[in-house]
């Protein structure tokens, strides 16, 4: 058993280090085949721990010590339980089909290698992420999983700078630095949440710290939520740390894919979940996640509906449902948040992996308006995107249904009713923007031609690597009964009131409704020859939403610029103030010394004069000191 | 091994001393084998030393000045050993990294005498003993970078030199001062630190003489305001200037504070936490800031040597040993770390003869295995787990929490403004397009260099992941001290009974003070 979670664990490392052995050399299609290879070797080990975790079995192992200082004990330690088991047989499924779609993606990339060597490794730290049974060890995947992320984001470094208007993402290196820093932003308060939770628990092992929390002050308590959940706001890009994640869609589509749709971006969701016995007891602060999530539901949204980036609608998309997830988790549904985690992962992974397929067709244009008409030549990928497109808007029979249908119950059931008609009325822009771009992309008139545009199918290794995907989209959501009682285990239950049971069909009704609603709008809006009353691009709504609120300006003008010019006045300050002091006192002693050297004239009759009125000076300095005692 | 340390003091001098009579153009081979030598005699010391035990090993002591109790008085504990060793080692790794060739001989017997002089700061444990290396350090340094400097070497050597030594001529005061007390206490001069540690001094000495002291090690650091001798100084200095004087001079300023401050002045110490953590969080943040400003590369790296000593300090001033014991392993990988990074500036500077980043650009592509390199080193000086860097920091950090929140999150920003120079630092020179065609020409790492920068990758992912050999020793050895300080400050309270401020700042001490919570707690 032990052995099992070495395995699932470290054999993406080592696929990492081989390929990275090759880094620098020019493509070896073998890199892309052992990576490969040894990812499916972690996800078939982490469905053999799923499968013994559902037969209840708690697996723990402890790999030797970190850290050992003071009180302070860190080892390097992996649990096994529901709740992992189901990140890690996410996260390999899902990485594994995204190396193997990788081969094809990145097949004349110059860096091959040097992809998959990045591509491991961020598997690796996902999984350390997922799997460490400490809160120090989660730093440590939480801060791989950045390092990965800013070098795949990165990957295409050597492209310029270019204004906002040309890209608005400026350059991938740029992009990539962005989302290191918003990240670190965030991680300084995840850290303070750790340091919190070891000063007044005294130890950073979660079964330690659950055990000990209801001890603790609720104040402290407070704190500790507040903090973790900064942390969590960095990684999973939520308001007002956001802007990183759209910027991130420099990266090459299979990462955006991996990293910043179905795995990565999730970590946050995942730590709260996780966390539960300590925002169990400050409800509070879980409503407040709640709140902020459904905000960022509906705030992305809006800036999906009128992007023409394809993958920066993805990317708003993804952000709209990480707000799904963390209202499910804010308000107590632990498991429902981690159910929607998971069917997330497929079907978004899916549609990342199908706009992929689209760039590669359209010479790596990503302008949906410069498209139009592909399903006949890319029927696979067309059909690939409707599945997961459906699945993203919620249908029944697919797998968004099952989890967003329960947050929306969620919602409901606490009588929050404003978070519930807030994601509702997501739910329907949700659907819209959605066939907004596959009609855009594969139906509607062909305006790919114009330009010169010769798109054709991807390999068919490449379409296979998707099915498992698009198959785990259509069903994962049949396993909800299943994986309630499962997660549960560990979980705290959510249960519903008698009055939510009464309504669930009208509910479903109502939510199906508006799915629906968005996706025959979208439909009939844009068939044809597109929209018949094109949207007025001089409109204030238009141009806030395209803008993105002027929120990255508003970052660059408030923070960045700023923060340069600060720092330019400090370097001022050191050398014109601070060091000039310094040598202003050592001059002043150096003049008084040139000075004094006049009186060292070695004449005797002038020194006796010196002396004369030195003895005079000491004379009365006495006489006054003696009458004043 | 009775006398391995005064072997390790005293092999680089006299070898230096033999050196005059080697041939010119094998000097450098020279130095180098004998700072191997003296690096595998190091690591016997490490090997030899006992992990467990948190007192003085290996001593030896013989009088010098009996009448005035000076004696030759050296030992070592788990705080001490890893400062040596990293002096060893990054003397080596520096000498094998050499590509100066004027002159060369003088410099590599300066390196060697610079060498003995570090080692014996960090053994030492008679104050004169330790005051007579702490300065003689000055000299090779002076001459180093005086002789082999950029254009502006005599200001920035002499600015060093005047500086430092105007901090430690205040310190030696202290130490007479010290002495005399003792000497009026018990009737016996004594200039050895074990037995000043055990003298229980009167709060209000404790004030001044930490005062005293602090400004010599204050200068050192150097702590914000005084530390504008370390940009000229890094700026002029060769490469193998700034990789000692970052690497392990600096940390004698910090080690001076373990050694002196904290055991003689524990009530003081505690005392100070507030004005020294406010300097501390003015050198993290605003030195960060000013590194950010920064167009020449290796300013950025020397501001930022400032900002890390900033959290080094925070640590050191933590009261518990999770800070001070991180405090100790971050200088260990501060040195480690920005060692590495002015060897790196070095190698484009050997190549280009320009530091500045705007000369630059796309280097990624055209140095593969130097920006890999360059990453793995910019990712230890951000702290990232699993490198050297996260460690020392993580623990800083941890262990001032417990003393202050504010101050802590404020300090923090370290991970955040750290990250923003660098990373700019790195776009700026690595990322993009190669914009001076010149520059498509540069080429990689070769042997010597890839030679002098793989053992550093090793050290910094080594104990990254397993820091464990070092932070054991470090640990035991921290919680004796602090154990120490409990004790002497518990000693100190008995001899008050009417003055409140001093009465005060004892109960703080007591309160601040955490040798383990666990047994506070039983």
């Amino acid at each position: 058993m032990e052995s099992l979670v070495y395995i699932a664990l470290f054999a993406p490392l080592l696929g990492s280090l081989i390929a990275a052995a090759f880094g620098t050399t020019p493509k070896t299609l073998f890199t892309g085949i052992v990576t490969s290879s040894l990812l499916a070797v972690s996800m078939f080990a982490s469905m053999i721990l799923l499968a013994m975790a559902v037969s209840g079995a708690y697996i723990h192992v402890e790999l030797m010590e970190w850290i050992g200082a003071g009180d302070l004990y860190i080892p390097f330690g992996f649990v096994v339980d529901e709740v992992s088991a189901t990140m890690m047989v996410v996260v390999t499924i899902v990485s594994t089909m995204v190396h193997i779609y990788s081969i094809g993606y990145m097949e004349h990339d110059i860096g091959f290698n040097r992809f998959f060597s990045y591509l491991s490794a961020f598997v690796f730290s996902m999984l350390v992420l997922v799997m460490s049974d400490n809160f120090a060890g989660l730093f440590i995947g939480w801060e791989g999983v950045g390092l990965c992320s800013w070098l795949l984001v990165g990957f295409w470094y050597h492209k310029k700078d270019v204004t906002r208007d040309v890209n608005p993402s400026i350059s991938p290196s740029w992009a990539a630095n962005e989302a290191f820093i918003m990240n670190r932003i965030a991680d300084l308060g995840m850290l303070i949440g750790l340091f919190l939770i070891y000063w007044f628990t005294g130890s950073l092992q979660y079964s330690e710290v659950f055990a000990a929390i209801g001890d603790v002050d609720m104040t402290i308590v407070y704190w500790i939520g507040i903090f973790l959940f900064i942390g969590a706001m960095g990684k999973s890009a939520q308001f007002p740390l956001h802007t990183w994640l759209a910027d991130a869609m420099e990266g090459p589509t299979p990462v955006s894919a991996l990293i910043h749709a179905a795995t990565m971006v999730t970590a946050g969701v995942y730590l709260v979940i996780r966390a539960n016995p300590i925002y169990d007891v400050v409800p509070d602060v879980g409503y407040f996640i709640a709140c902020l999530g459904a905000f960022v539901a509906m705030f992305a949204a809006t800036m999906a509906l009128v992007n023409r980036d394809m993958k920066r609608i993805i990317a708003y998309s993804t952000l709209s449902q990480l707000g799904y997830m963390f209202v499910a988790a804010g308000l107590g549904a632990y498991w429902i948040a981690l159910f929607h985690l998971a069917t997330h992962a497929f079907f978004k992974a899916l549609l990342f992996l199908g706009a992929g397929n689209v760039m590669h067709a359209m010479d790596d244009e990503l302008d949906i308006k410069k498209m139009g008409a592909l399903y006949r030549v890319m029927k696979p990928t067309a059909i690939f995107m409707i599945l997961a497109s459906v699945a993203l808007a919620g249908i029944y029979p697919f797998a968004g249904f099952f989890s967003k249908d329960k947050i929306l119950e969620v919602a409901f059931n606490e009588q929050t009713y404003i978070l519930w008609f807030v994601l509702w009325v997501t739910a329907g822009l949700t659907a819209f923007y959605s066939f907004r771009l596959i009609m855009y992309v594969f139906f509607g008139k062909d305006r790919h031609t114009e330009w010169g545009a010769h798109p054709h199918e991807m390999p068919n290794f490449v379409l296979w690597a998707m099915s498992p995907l698009a198959l785990l989209a259509v069903i994962a959501g049949w396993f909800e009964g299943w994986f309630h009682g499962y997660a549960t285990n560990l979980l705290p239950d959510y249960a519903f009131s008698d009055a939510t049971h009464h309504m669930v069909a009208m509910l479903i009704a109502v939510t199906t409704a508006v799915a629906l609603g968005g996706i025959i709008y979208a439909i009939v809006r844009y068939r044809g020859n597109g929209p018949k009353k094109p949207t007025n691009v001089n409109s204030p709504v238009y141009k806030l939403l395209i803008n993105q609120y002027y929120i990255p300006v508003i970052y660059e003008n408030v923070v960045t610029k700023p923060y340069a010019k600060l720092s330019s006045m400090a370097w001022s300050i050191d050398m014109k103030v601070v060091d000039a002091t310094v040598d202003f006192i050592a001059n002043s002693i150096y003049g008084a010394g040139s000075t004094a050297r006049g009186l060292q004239t070695g004449n005797l009759s002038k020194m006796l004069r010196l002396m004369a009125a030195g003895v005079a000076a000491l004379l009365v300095a006495a006489v006054v000191y003696g009458t004043l005692r | 091994m009775d006398h391995i340390l005064s072997v390790l003091i005293f092999l680089p001098a006299v070898a230096g001393i033999l050196g005059f009579l080697v041939d010119k153009n094998s000097a450098k081979t020279y130095a180098i084998t004998v700072a191997a030598i003296e690096f595998v005699i190091s690591l016997w010391l490490w090997m030899s030393f006992d992990g467990t035990n948190s007192g003085l090993q290996f001593v030896e002591m013989f009088p010098i000045v009996s009448s005035f109790g000076i004696n030759y008085y050296v030992g070592v504990d788990g705080i001490s050993l890893f400062l040596i060793v990293l002096t060893t080692f990054m003397t080596m790794i520096s000498l094998m990294s050499l590509t100066i060739t004027d002159n060369v001989k003088n410099l590599v017997l300066s390196v060697l005498f610079l060498e003995m002089t570090m080692v014996g700061v960090f053994v030492a444990l008679d104050a004169i003993l330790f005051y007579v290396f702490w300065e003689l350090s000055l000299v090779p340094m002076l001459y180093i970078i005086g002789a082999w400097g950029g254009p502006r070497r005599v200001y920035a050597a002499i600015k060093f030199f005047l500086y430092t030594f105007a901090g430690s001529l205040i310190m030696l005061v202290g130490m007479l001062v010290m002495a005399y007390l003792y000497y009026e206490a018990t009737g016996v001069w004594s200039f050895e630190i074990t037995e000043w540690h055990k003298f229980v001094l009167p709060f209000e000495y404790q004030l001044w003489l930490f005062a005293a002291f602090f400004i010599g090690f204050a200068i050192k650091v150097p702590m914000f305001p005084f530390h504008t001798w370390l940009p000229y100084a890094h700026g002029q200095a060769p490469t193998i200037g700034s990789v000692i004087l970052a690497a392990v001079l600096l940390k004698m300023g910090t080690y001076g504070f373990v050694r002196f401050s904290l055991p003689m002045f524990p009530v003081a110490s505690v005392y100070f936490i507030m004005p020294i953590a406010i300097l501390s969080l003015i050198m993290i943040v605003y030195t960060a800031m000013v590194a950010y400003a920064q167009k020449d590369i290796k300013q950025v790296i020397a501001y930022s040597s400032v900002s890390h000593m900033g959290v080094i300090m925070l640590g050191l001033f933590a009261m518990n040993a999770e800070g001070l014991g991180g405090s100790i392993f971050l200088m260990i990988s501060h040195g480690i770390v920005s060692g590495a990074l002015f060897m790196l500036v070095g190698v484009i500077y050997d190549r280009k003869h320009t530091k500045l980043m705007s000369e630059f650009g796309g280097l990624a592509s055209v140095m593969p295995k130097y920006a890999t390199i360059f990453g793995i080193m910019l990712m230890a000086s951000v702290g990232l787990p699993l490198t050297i860097g996260f460690v020392g920091e993580f623990l800083s950090l941890l262990g001032f929490y417990n003393v202050s929140h504010t101050i802590t999150l404020i300090a923090g920003l370290t991970i955040i403004l750290g990250a923003v120079y660098m990373l700019t630092l790195y776009k700026k020179t690595f990322f993009g397009p190669v914009e001076h065609e010149e520059n498509r020409k540069l080429l990689d790492l070769n042997k010597v260099e890839m030679a002098s920068l793989a053992p550093l990758v090793a050290v910094v992912i080594w104990l990254g992941v397993y820091p464990k050999p070092v932070l054991e020793p470090i640990d035991n050895s921290v919680k004796s001290l602090l154990s120490f300080m409990e004790e002497k400050t518990e000693a100190l309270e008995t001899r008050y009974d009417n003055s409140d401020e001093a009465l005060e700042a004892i109960e703080e001490a007591k309160n601040i003070i955490v040798v383990s919570q666990n047994r506070e707690a039983e």
